[in-house]
């Protein structure tokens, strides 16, 4: 019973009486010679024999490794620090890549009023970002903000399927998208659960073949993918209204989120591709008798109005497919200039860190509004399981199934919706 | 203590010990023990540390009870406390004015917000907040949980409800925080603000706290709930075999203090006449009753463990068509300073720390029998009088405290009080007289037996055996006369009790109970259960 080191604090592990048996066979060994008296003598015996053989706690280097992390706070100071240098880990653009790259924050500038964030990242697929923000976030203890930043972007292999329903899979082509948005924005919060925001941004954005064998021009003209032969800046000015009562924020149980956005494009040197547009994104989220069972609604949809004799570029219409939309479909395989989403998912909690989720997604693009109905959508169903805790989600597993576009595996970081 | 080598007499003339003197030995110079939460919990989840035998409590001594020690002071267990004095706890003063403490560091461990501040006769508080939406949730469950756990016999710091002026704190030079590029830096008003951010602000501009003082001596780290410190050498009782921590789950239970575990302890060195020695402390109550520290207590606290293997594949294999029973639970609308805490749902022998607890798993019935004693000795009125420590604003919010608590006092006495054969406090006197209670029947959680059956034999210390024939007997009554031709020409008798009880088949199992004959009467010098399955 004697443990090999019993001066080893983790010795606990290993040797189930631990140092009380030490104790006890020291005793034994000792004889009869000198029997206690006293229960008091018998205990003080038991401790000058541990006495002898006292040494300082050791631990494993696990466990130092992990109190250094803890204690350093090292995860929080190097993935997400308040201030200083950091790492941009993730995702630039749904399909990018993981993205990788330096970024740097500094808070409480300009009398504590100003915060800062400079980064930068790029992938293997050659995807880069880089970003300068300045944000306001607490101007009148909260209840107005602001922000002023730039965005220049390239992302040189976007997936194009043509334009509208019954664009076809054979036809996939790639394209490159060059950007560079300068604007700011500032709103209110009446409330803690409502925001109102207006903005304007300045857009440059700028399309090529694309970086794969295919490009765009292989099979696409400007007819058939507006914008792709002539390029133009656009002035955007957008106003929203985000009524946000989840409960809890990151991983809903309960409450709902309604945002509801207007923007206007306006093309500034051709004239030829202002539009509008309304966009409505609407989440309920239901406890099933218990908040550990959820049933999460969306609905999701965007109408777009040309000027006339302008299009919408294809390149700024909103678009269907990929990992938070229609799961069973590639990336951005439908698009249009009018949209429509349904998502509906049953999360049930398997245990504190880890739920379950049961989905279903169904979805349209048409080039008239007035297509936008239920009838003809496109849909899948799947199973996936979440990781994260009640602030967050930050990674899912799917599997989406029954589209006609195939099985298609989720990895994704963050939540859905 | 109950061991003994073969020579030895099974009870020494000390006997029963009412002290272990466990600060005898100098324990030299320790090292502090740094602890990791996600070590603690992947080892305790996955590794199951400790000695998982089913053994008596190490540290009782002949007559079952814990004795004295730097782990342990018997209070309400061995004498009537008042409602006051149990209220009252650790604090040596009423109240706490703060206004003018200049604060000295930002809080740096633990998820609650707060600062550290010294007081104008140099003492170290440490001021924790409570969160914005759940005002007087996190500091009013602080000092009621200090209060009980100090009135059984553990120690706890001192704890006050305090307001916090941040108009009259003074920044100290030199008073530090660490931001979060590592950096340690001076204080400003701004980290203050930032701190202060995520605290509720009351009515008056204030902020309501928890301020703690710092205990006496040098801070040594935490105590594990297995093992013993290998740099002490006073702790020689492995702890997931000590009684009074064994039994926390009882206490923990009660309070619902799920997260006890050992990062919630401090070992401190103290020093004595010339000799230094560790203290072993229990802390940080922000976790207990309705109040998850920050947020209110989630649904699965004190029900699920993080990690519980069986009901999570149920959950997941059934599609979230299963359904714990504690998900199904409705808690009552109550004020914000409740948190999330009820009783009828509540299952004392159901109820688990956030993960498992070696002390806790080792619990048997007589070491959770000791634990429901204690807690069935407070009153409501002592109750009521701890949870008016609290200070809720609103009489609701410290009526539905009280309530829930005996109501759930009631269900742990009623489940583990039960749970052996429950003979209590036995005295023979000189005439042969036996006389004991029955701690259920007392406590109105079992009618009257139907029988106790007695054997009396005589008792040879230094072999530790009966001799001669026994005598038996049968009472209804608690109490018998022993056979005369026990009693004569020996020093030691014995005598095992069976119960018979339609609603309690294990009472049958006997308590034997050892006399030493005395210059007056009869000392009851040995108290044992004999085997006793976890409860």
């Amino acid at each position: 019973m004697r443990p090999s080191n019993p001066n080893d604090y983790r010795h606990r592990l290993l040797t189930p009486v631990g140092v009380w048996a030490v104790v006890l066979l020291g005793l034994a060994a000792d004889g009869f010679a000198q029997e206690a008296t006293t229960r008091a003598d018998e205990l003080r015996r038991a401790r000058e024999a541990k006495a002898a053989q006292v040494a300082p706690p050791k631990q494993t280097g696990l466990e130092r490794a992990l109190i250094w992390l803890e204690n350093d706070r090292f995860l929080e100071r190097v993935l997400s620090p308040a201030v200083g240098f950091y790492p941009v880990l993730g995702s630039v653009t749904t399909g990018g890549g993981f993205a990788i790259g330096p970024g740097y924050r500094r808070s409480g500038l300009l009398g504590g009023q100003v915060d800062l964030r400079v980064s930068g990242a790029g992938t293997f697929q050659r995807y880069w970002m880089v970003d300068a923000t300045a944000t306001m976030p607490r101007l009148a203890e909260g209840r107005v903000f602001a922000d002023v930043g730039a965005r220049r972007y390239d992302f040189p292999s976007e997936e194009f399927f043509g334009v509208g329903a019954t664009s076809r899979r054979e036809d996939k082509v790639t394209y490159g998208l060059r950007n560079l948005v300068v604007g700011g924005g500032a709103g209110v919060r009446p409330r803690p659960w409502l925001s109102l925001t207006g903005r304007v941004d300045w857009l440059t954005p700028r399309v090529d073949g694309g970086a794969d064998d295919r490009p765009i021009q292989d099979v696409f003209d400007d007819a058939s993918a507006p914008g792709l032969a002539r390029h133009t800046d656009f002035l955007r000015y957008e106003v929203s209204a985000d009524v946000n009562y989840r409960q809890p924020l990151g991983n809903p149980r309960r409450g709902g989120q309604y945002v509801f956005t207007y923007s206007h494009f306006d093309d500034r040197d051709l004239g030829a591709y202002s539009f509008s547009r309304v966009d409505v994104d609407l989440q309920q989220y239901v406890p099933v008798f218990t908040e550990r069972r959820v049933l999460a609604l969306r609905l999701m949809t965007s109408a777009s109005d040309a000027a006339t004799q302008n299009q919408v570029p294809f390149y700024l219409q909103r678009t269907l497919g990929g990992p938070d939309d229609l799961r069973g479909f590639r990336r951005f395989r439908f698009r249009d200039e009018n949209l429509l989403l349904l998502q509906a998912e049953y999360r049930w909690e398997i245990f504190t860190a880890v739920d379950g989720a049961l989905f279903y997604d169904a979805g349209k693009v048409a080039s008239r509004v007035e297509d936008i109905d239920l009838s003809d959508l496109e849909s899948d169903y799947g199973i996936g399981f979440r990781f994260g805790t009640t602030n967050g989600v930050f990674l899912r597993v799917e599997g989406a199934f029954g589209s006609r576009g195939g099985k298609h595996f989720v990895l994704r970081y963050g939540h859905v919706f | 203590m109950t061991s003994s080598t073969a020579v030895s007499p099974r009870f020494y003339p000390d006997d029963p010990i009412r002290v272990d003197d466990d600060t005898a030995l100098d324990a030299g110079q320790p090292v502090p023990i740094e602890g990791s939460n996600g070590f603690d919990f992947v080892q305790h989840t996955f590794l199951k540390p400790g000695d998982r035998r089913n053994v008596r409590a190490v540290n009782v001594n002949t007559i079952d009870e814990v004795p004295d020690s730097s782990w342990f002071t018997n209070r309400i267990g061995v004498h009537e406390m008042t409602p006051q004095e149990i209220a009252r706890g650790p604090n040596q003063q009423e109240s706490l004015n703060i206004d003018g403490w200049p604060i000295v560091q930002e809080k740096s461990s633990g998820i609650t917000p707060g600062f550290r501040l010294t007081s104008p006769d140099g003492r170290l508080y440490q001021l924790k907040f409570d969160p914005p939406a759940n005002p007087e949730m996190s500091s009013g469950a602080e000092v009621i949980g200090a209060a009980f756990y100090h009135a059984m016999g553990y120690n706890v710091t001192q704890g006050y409800i305090v307001e916090f002026d941040p108009e009259l704190a003074p920044i100290r030079e030199g008073a530090t925080t660490v931001d979060m590029s590592g950096t340690t830096r001076q204080m400003r008003r701004q980290d203050v603000d930032r701190v202060l951010a995520r605290a509720a602000r009351l009515p008056n501009g204030k902020y309501r706290a928890l301020a703690s003082r710092f205990a006496d001596g040098v801070p040594l780290g935490y105590f594990a709930y297995y093992g013993t410190r290998p740099d002490d050498p006073n702790d020689v009782h492995p702890h997931e075999h000590r009684r009074e921590l064994r039994a926390g789950r009882v206490i923990g239970a009660w309070l619902n203090h799920d997260d006890s575990r050992g990062l919630n302890s401090l070992d401190m060195l103290e020093q004595r006449d010339g000799r230094r020695f560790i203290r072993h402390y229990v802390f940080d109550f922000g976790s207990t009753l309705g109040s998850g520290s920050t947020v209110p207590q989630v649904p699965r606290a004190g029900n699920e463990y993080i990690l519980e293997w069986g009901p999570a594949l149920k959950s997941l294999a059934s599609l979230g068509l299963y359904l714990r029973p504690w998900m199904r639970v409705q808690y009552p609308e109550v004020p914000r300073s409740i948190g999330r805490f009820e009783a009828d749902f509540f299952d004392p022998l159901a109820w688990r720390p956030e993960y498992p607890n070696p002390a806790f798993d080792n619990m048997r019935a007589d070491d959770a029998f000791w634990g429901a004693r204690l807690v069935q000795r407070f009153s409501d009125e002592a109750i009521r009088a701890v949870v008016a420590k609290a200070q809720y604003s609103d009489p609701a919010a410290t009526e539905y405290m009280s309530s829930v608590l005996i109501k759930r006092r009631d269900k742990v006495v009623a489940a583990w009080l039960t749970g052996v054969n429950p003979i209590v406090e036995p005295r023979l006197d000189a005439s042969g007289a036996l006389t004991f209670e029955n701690a259920a029947v007392t406590a109105g959680v079992a009618t009257p037996p139907t029988a106790y059956a007695f054997t009396w034999s005589r008792f040879d210390n230094d072999t530790s055996a009966d001799i001669g024939p026994a005598e038996q007997a049968r009472s209804t009554q608690p109490r018998t006369t022993a056979p005369a031709s026990i009693l004569q020409g020996v020093d030691f008798v014995s005598v095992a009790i069976r119960t018979t009880h339609p609603d309690f088949p294990r009472w049958e199992q006997p308590v034997k109970i050892h006399f030493r004959r005395s210059s007056e009467a009869w000392e009851a010098v040995g108290l044992d259960r004999g085997y006793t399955s976890s409860p």
